[in-house]
């Protein structure tokens, strides 16, 4: 497992992705990271205003009408997010895999995934779109937009500290 | 409203901020020390600073440069000090103990010297 892991790194380093970062010039490591900062903003931006709404917070505004908005944002962000993240990781992915926040971060996003992924799979959020929900539902989907909001905290938090180790 | 959202703001920074101390400049020595040794790696421009790795009697020391863009405006780019030269680095050491890592302010080779922090000189 660590080993696959290792070879996995090596292999991304050397990768055309591990090249482009490193030799094409001394602000692509730069531009990159802010596209990345960017899609993180989308997506932490828009999935805060989702998960306080599934909190209880603007109980007057119908769930529907900000979730459409709210998932697009962050949606494309968290693309973003990935894409310019695997580029990041790859020019330096040999030394960034022992980095102690690294793996923690990316566990953070499994669980904020897993989250969503089980989210959609209720009653509730699949009716929510259809119509308004009762005050018994709004209460039964508090708890996903708590967890959303640890673990998207979580992630944020532990890529900021890769930088700072 | 408004305040339940500064609480949390607030509960973000505060995870963020014992690591601050990590970077930039104050996670190293108030003192500017020098280090003479021989190039064991050359400069690299990847990633989100400069580095260079040289060897000082028996120890191997990491060379912290400025952001890519800042090291190559002082004219310190890859290949301009081959690997086994001789250079004298000027900088902060790392506080950290048992990390042997300089943040360099000045690298002098032969009598080339580029100055990647020239205000801090």
């Amino acid at each position: 497992m660590a080993e696959s892991y290792h070879a996995y790194m090596a292999w991304l380093e050397a990768s055309a992705a591990g090249h482009v970062m490193r030799d094409t010039g001394v602000w692509t490591y730069a531009i990159v990271n802010l596209f990345h900062l960017i899609g993180i903003a989308g997506l932490f931006g828009a999935i805060c205003v989702l998960d306080l709404r599934l909190l209880g917070v603007w109980r007057s505004i119908p769930l529907g009408m900000i979730s459409r908005p709210a998932v697009n944002v962050a949606g494309t962000g968290l693309g973003l997010a990935a894409v310019t993240g695997v580029f990041l990781l790859a020019t330096k992915a040999r030394e960034y895999s022992d980095n102690p926040f690294l793996l923690p971060k990316f566990v953070f996003i499994v669980l904020a995934l897993l989250n969503l992924v089980v989210l959609h799979l209720t009653p509730s959020w699949r009716a929510h779109r259809g119509r308004d929900l009762t005050q018994k539902e709004y209460r039964g989907l508090a708890i996903f937009g708590a967890t959303s909001l640890v673990f998207w905290l979580g992630a944020i938090t532990c890529g900021r500290l890769i930088g700072y180790w | 409203m408004p305040k339940r959202i500064l609480a949390a703001a607030a509960l973000a920074a505060s995870f963020a901020m014992p690591a601050a101390a990590h970077h930039g400049w104050s996670g190293q020595e108030e003192k500017v020390t020098e280090l003479t040794g021989t190039v064991t790696k050359g400069v690299s421009l990847a990633g989100p600073h400069g580095e260079m790795q040289i060897k000082v009697g028996t120890v191997l020391w990491e060379v912290t440069l400025a952001p890519p863009a800042r090291t190559a405006a002082a004219g310190l780019k890859p290949g301009v000090i081959p690997v086994g030269a001789t250079v004298t680095v000027r900088g902060n050491k790392s506080t950290e103990p048992g990390h042997r890592e300089m943040k360099t302010i000045l690298v002098v080779h032969g009598d080339k010297r580029y100055a990647v922090y020239p205000e801090r000189n």
